[in-house]
């Protein structure tokens, strides 16, 4: 009786306290939410933020951490360049993906591969945070003391086998992204936590060159 | 017309299988010396609490691709193997010891019979960690090990200067199929791999990723 007590009064106390960290949205905040995101994401001319990703695998000892800086320019220009532990920059341009990995060069079509261009858009969905198409995603939001959180399911077939779950994580101030959750399975997941985030600066073209 | 084609044909070939086949394989040339030890340890992926983690490139007929490897041993003698995009998607995951091999996961686009069975029988010569010696040879600066490997033979090059195995060379009796280059600071770590194929144009190349 005494152990049922000790477990009740943990399931409980685990329960409230999940609760206490994340709740979920009521229909109101959600359409509150998802039009500042949009206001916000449709005055972003550029975006350029510093980033640490972390891939967490279970049967690993620490995630495998690296990081760089992404760049984002309206309507579709797109640089995500690695600087630690090694240099790797890709660029999203024109239906193009340009790879310069420490310094050797590569390109490739996107519309020659369907999966790249709908990893194109989440990409891009993912930093201005303009992703809630429920054609594309079953979508759920949450809430906590700092930040709004959202989930998304891809119901695209093909994605699906890539990406279980998406996590986007908004700062409450701004309502931009501050981390991204690309969840492959129970056990293995993406992070990605953006620094540094500068909106709306001049950005050359050329720095999509690549 | 047709007749002396095919004739002109064959004996190329057989001219061609009996030039190659007369190429003899240059260890055997090189004066063989007693066995020091009945079994030679490859140390380089033996420790089951370290994250094994490469930046691998991926060089097939002339394509390249990049990305990142994760070798971690698991129980026994098996090794689970992950290869992952750099954005961290990932493509392939299997386990391997020297008698199972199991695909976790893999994509669409690689899951290709040719290509998983290249990978399996490299990455099981990569990450087997015992040898039994047969013979031993010597050239100057080498001692190297021959291993029986079923119908093939693996040549360990250990360097007689610091003992360190610095390459494999999978072999049949008379032609080199495959070769494995360690480079390693000590005896326990590799820096960096680099898998290369002599029949098919697949060169992998691994560089330790230091976080």
């Amino acid at each position: 009786m005494k152990i049922r007590n000790i477990v009740m009064f943990l399931l409980l106390f685990v329960g409230f306290a999940a609760f206490a960290q994340e709740q979920k949205m009521s229909d109101r905040e959600v359409a509150v939410f998802k039009q500042s995101v949009n206001a916000v994401s449709k005055k972003i001319t550029s975006l350029s933020t510093d980033f640490v990703q972390y891939k967490h695998m279970d049967f690993l000892a620490k995630d495998i951490e690296t990081s760089g800086k992404m760049v984002f320019k309206q309507p579709n220009l797109l640089q995500w360049q690695y600087k630690k532990p090694y240099n790797y920059s890709i660029v999203f341009k024109n239906g193009k993906i340009l790879i310069n990995d420490e310094g050797k060069k590569s390109a490739m079509d996107v519309g020659s591969s369907k999966i790249f261009g709908k990893l194109n858009k989440l990409i891009v969905g993912s930093v201005s945070g303009d992703m809630f198409d429920d054609n594309e995603f079953s979508i759920s939001y949450f809430k906590t003391k700092d930040n709004n959180i959202t989930r998304l399911i891809p119901k695209d077939a093909a994605l699906k086998k890539y990406i279980k779950l998406i996590e986007l994580t908004f700062d409450k101030q701004d309502a931009t992204v501050t981390q991204v959750r690309l969840m492959e399975s129970s056990e293995d997941y993406t992070k990605i936590v953006f620094k540094n985030k500068i909106l709306n600066a001049k950005i050359d073209d050329s720095v999509f060159n690549n | 017309m047709q007749k002396s084609m095919i004739r002109y044909l064959t004996i190329s070939f057989l001219a061609l299988a009996l030039l190659v086949s007369c190429g003899s394989n240059p260890v055997r040339e090189l004066p063989s010396v007693t066995v020091e030890s009945p079994v030679f340890e490859n140390k380089y992926f033996s420790d089951p609490v370290f994250d094994y983690v490469y930046k691998t490139n991926i060089s097939v007929y002339g394509n390249d691709l990049s990305g990142i490897v994760i070798v971690k041993k698991i129980k026994g003698n098996a090794h689970r193997v992950v290869f992952t995009t750099d954005f961290g998607n990932k493509l392939l995951d299997f386990e391997i010891s020297e008698n199972d091999f199991k695909v976790n996961s893999i994509v669409e686009e690689l899951d290709r019979k040719i290509l998983i069975n290249t990978l399996r029988e490299d990455f099981r010569l990569l990450l087997r960690e015992k040898f039994q010696i047969e013979s031993q040879f010597e050239n100057e600066t080498d001692n190297i090990l021959e291993s029986k490997d079923k119908k093939k033979y693996n040549y360990l090059f250990v360097s007689k200067n610091g003992k360190k195995l610095h390459k494999i060379m999978h072999s049949s009796k008379r032609k080199e199929k495959l070769s494995i280059i360690f480079q390693s600071e000590n005896n326990i770590f590799a820096d960096n791999i680099t898998i290369q194929h002599q029949n098919i144009k697949l060169k992998i190349t691994l560089n330790y990723l230091k976080n």
